[in-house]
């Protein structure tokens, strides 16, 4: 008789078991095939053990899972190897920033790449580093930018066959973005795409005067990629200053886009702006979720993107077409989309200096915490903040290196990042919710509603489980056909992080961050 | 001396003043030095904290003199030196100088707003104790427990400000003083004042003076009624005796920092 491990071992391959890029998976649909936790046993999930980070930075990171071993960061540039079935260590590596560095929002890191036994992170002082799995040791690190002028690097990198892919934050410090691929044996430079085209290269003629300069056009989320198209896909952010627009005329290409690279080369593929002349801080900087789907009658490609602008995408990701674009929150500064996915934009619905209410606000109708999309239910999950308003301020800014460089402010009631620890604003002024959309017609299928925003992720299973934490410290179980609760845990932090669930011998886990903690749950046996 | 040298001597003197009471004190206050820390400000933190230093969706309030991570003039340029932990505020890299002066413009935001006061002070301490405003206030150290604390108002609100406080307090309420009225699924009715709220619950302070948790699974309905507890003195006072109750609170600075 076959043994119930070696079934599962024989139903599941490795790569179900283990969570082995920052999104899961190359598609990015944060969808898992285990199947152990189910809507019918989810109110047994118990806590397993945690992990206390000694940093008090924000915890946004993401771990990933290799065969029972966890490999973590801790704020901002600490990597830790745990047993995945235990939590206990087995090594750890402290990166040391300069006093002084440069990141906009807190001195985050999202999280790992690894290939073969090398792990990859990028630092706050401008470095891509290489470090050995098994040991935890240096194994190279390579200066990628110079992080006096404004930048950082902040989001887990993306490996593909033999390059490690990495992009640069720095939207509100003046700086200029790019994604360059790095051998993963040496560190070396293989390509780099710039974000902002210089004189001479395509694009560039979305700039006049001096301004593409400082345009700003982050990157600071992990891509996607498709091996069938060999093609790399990534969300660029907010053009710079981000609110005094009016220095920077014209569409800013390719801030607040996707843009579809060979992955081999380099080479932009194709382009879409969500945002043309983005004047909010709106970076496309969300998760590029790769679907194959019929959609009107015939297969395609997808690309699903809940963009921070309020809506909803479908783009055919092999020749960059846009074919639908619905508001998924509520939006007042465009009244629709043209025939080619660009916004008609109402007019006056911009910052100002006696400032500018505008729906959304800053952080967008969903941002960069992780949506899902599951093919068994065949629905687009994501945490929205829907109902919410900023006032958007501009005024003149001068450039200089390393400042500030953002030409503007906002006023909310909801506070961007969780700053008061008692939550007593004005229901009114917002909520959040984790939104079920039909991905062919962009509508609401249904909703879970919190009385708060959220900033947390989103992973679904093949068990119709669908796991997310919020801003209040709940983390919770909803039953991704419907939306019902099945569990609720209250951790007491803030979840500013994706989810992610792997199996360790044979067991599955789910594992969250949350405050200064990292949390793993599984069924009580 | 040129500014390079200014910050490891304030380190020192910073280390210095760790053992004994005296904190280091900004050597950058005069009109100029806070003018070149507003442009600072405005350039490089009014993002996040508001152009008007009251705050924005990022960064607090830094215009009430009271800081959560400071409790000197030392405590705020080190907070700008080195961010707050976990936070979106960044550690700045300017000179030492640069920050002094930043400092005392952030200093200024909480400076007296009292200006242009016509009433008589003295006759307004008699009204403030005459109509009972110790009854539901915090005043140096005595009055009502849980009241809001006049004892620095006058650095929070111009004469104007306070005016419109005494006559029309419900036009501008801070989401903790609304009164929260709920009737639960048995048909009880409830409330009180809400402290903090999440998806499944509500924290509150009765009307029993108790504190405690609402589920909201057991409740029916709930409201939020957004004026002011505080009674309007419009029509109890005449306009010299607001005067002079304004001229009272134009007094109440706070204890000096
Ligand atoms: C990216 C947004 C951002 C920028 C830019 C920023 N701050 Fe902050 N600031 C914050 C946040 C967030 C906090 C922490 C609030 C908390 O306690 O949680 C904070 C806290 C502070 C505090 C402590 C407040 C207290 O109550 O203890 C001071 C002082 C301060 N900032 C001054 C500045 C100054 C001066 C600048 C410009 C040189 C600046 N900030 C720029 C976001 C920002
Ligand atoms: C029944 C209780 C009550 C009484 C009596 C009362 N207040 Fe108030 N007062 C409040 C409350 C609660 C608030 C905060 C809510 C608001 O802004 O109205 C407040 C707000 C204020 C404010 C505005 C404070 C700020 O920071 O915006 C001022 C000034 C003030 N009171 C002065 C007085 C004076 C002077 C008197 C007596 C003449 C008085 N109050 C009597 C309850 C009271």
């Amino acid at each position: 008789m076959r043994s119930a491990l070696f079934l599962l071992a024989a139903a599941l391959s490795a790569q179900d078991a283990n969570w082995t890029t920052y999104h899961g998976n190359y598609s990015s649909t944060h969808h898992s095939a285990l199947t152990q936790i189910t809507p019918a046993n989810a109110k047994n999930l118990e806590l397993k053990w945690t992990f206390q980070a000694q940093s008090l930075e924000k915890f946004e990171a993401t771990p990933l899972v290799v065969d029972g071993v966890m490999y973590l960061t801790e704020a901002p540039n600490t990597v830790v190897a745990l047993d995945a079935a235990t939590g206990r260590e087995f090594w750890i590596y402290e990166h040391k920033n300069p006093e002084v560095t440069y990141p906009c929002c807190g001195k985050i890191n999202r999280g790992l790449a690894i290939r073969e036994n090398t792990l990859y992170m990028g630092t706050l002082d401008g470095k891509l580093i290489a470090i050995d799995a098994i040991t935890g040791q240096l194994r190279w690190e390579k200066v990628v930018v110079d992080f006096k002028d404004g930048y950082a690097l902040t989001h887990a990198p993306l490996i593909i066959k033999d390059k490690v892919l990495m992009g640069t934050a720095g939207g509100e410090l003046g700086i200029r973005g790019f994604l360059a691929a790095f051998d993963a044996k040496t560190g070396k430079e293989i390509w780099k795409f710039k974000t902002i085209p210089e004189p001479g290269e395509p694009g560039h003629e979305t700039w006049h005067n001096d301004a593409w300069k400082h345009g700003g056009g982050p990157i600071w989320l992990t891509g996607s990629y498709d091996p069938a198209l060999n093609l790399t896909y990534w969300g660029v952010g907010n053009a710079g200053p981000d609110w005094n627009a009016k220095v920077r005329p014209g569409d800013n290409l390719y801030t607040s886009s996707v843009i579809a690279l060979d992955a081999d080369t380099g080479k932009l593929k194709w382009h879409f702006q969500f945002t043309p002349h983005d004047e909010w801080d709106w970076d496309s900087v969300q998760t590029p979720v790769l679907v194959d789907r019929v959609w009107r009658g015939r297969p395609r490609k997808l690309l699903l993107w809940a963009n921070r602008n309020g809506y909803f995408y479908l783009i055919d990701r092999a020749t960059g077409e846009f074919l639908q674009g619905t508001p998924f929150v509520k939006l007042d500064w465009a009244t629709g989309l043209d025939d080619k996915g660009r916004p008609v934009r109402v007019p006056g619905k911009v910052p100002t200096p006696q400032g500018t209410v505008i729906y959304p606000g800053v952080q967008g109708g969903t941002n960069w915490f992780a949506p899902s999309y599951s093919p068994k239910t065949d629905l687009f999950y994501l945490n929205v903040w829907d109902d919410y308003s900023g006032t958007y301020f501009a005024w003149d800014q001068e450039y200089e290196r390393g400042k500030w460089f953002a030409g503007g402010g906002i006023k909310a009631d909801v506070q961007s990042v969780r700053r008061d620890r008692l939550a007593r604003r004005d229901p009114k002024s917002g909520y959040g919710a984790v939104r079920a959309l039909n991905p062919s017609t962009g509508a609401k299928v249904w909703e879970y509603k919190m009385t708060d925003v959220s900033e947390g992720g989103i992973v679904t299973t093949a068990a119709n489980v669908l796991f997310s934490g919020n801003r209040e410290g709940n983390f919770f179980a909803l039953d991704a056909t419907n939306g019902n609760l099945l569990w609720n845990m209250y951790l007491g932090g803030q979840t500013a992080a994706s989810p992610m669930t792997y199996l360790v011998n044979g067991k599955q886990r789910v594992t969250i961050a949350v405050g200064h903690t990292l949390y793993t749950f599984g069924l009580r046996e | 001396m040129t500014i390079r040298f200014l910050l490891p001597l304030a380190y020192a003197a910073a280390l210095a003043a760790q053992h004994s009471d005296t904190a280091l004190k900004n050597p950058f206050q005069s009109p100029d030095d806070r003018a070149r820390g507003g442009a600072f400000y405005r350039s490089q933190c009014a993002s996040c904290h508001g152009i008007d230093g009251k705050g924005g969706a990022s960064g607090p309030n830094l215009s009430t003199g009271n800081f959560r991570h400071a409790s000197n003039d030392e405590g705020v340029f080190r907070v700008i030196t080195k961010g707050v932990a976990g936070t979106a505020m960044p550690g700045f890299s300017m000179n030492g100088r640069e920050i002094w002066q930043i400092v005392s413009f952030i200093r200024g935001l909480s400076a007296s707003r009292a200006v242009n006061v016509t009433g008589d002070a003295t006759a307004g301490r008699q009204l403030f104790t005459a109509n009972g405003c110790i009854n539901c206030h915090w005043l140096n150290g005595a009055g009502a427990a849980r009241g809001l604390d006049l004892s620095a108002i006058a650095t929070r609100l111009t004469p104007a400000e306070m005016h419109t406080a005494l006559t029309d307090p419900s036009a501008e309420v801070a989401p903790e003083y609304w009164t929260w009225r709920a009737t639960s699924k048995d048909g009880k009715t409830l409330r009180g004042q809400r402290f903090n709220e999440d998806t499944f619950s509500l924290q509150i302070l009765d009307s029993a003076g108790l504190l405690r948790s609402v589920i909201k699974a057991d409740l029916r309905e709930q409201s939020l009624d957004h004026r002011s507890p505080m009674p309007s003195f419009r029509d109890k006072l005449n306009e010299q005796q607001l005067k002079n109750l304004v001229a009272y609170l134009a007094t109440l600075q706070g204890a000096a920092k």
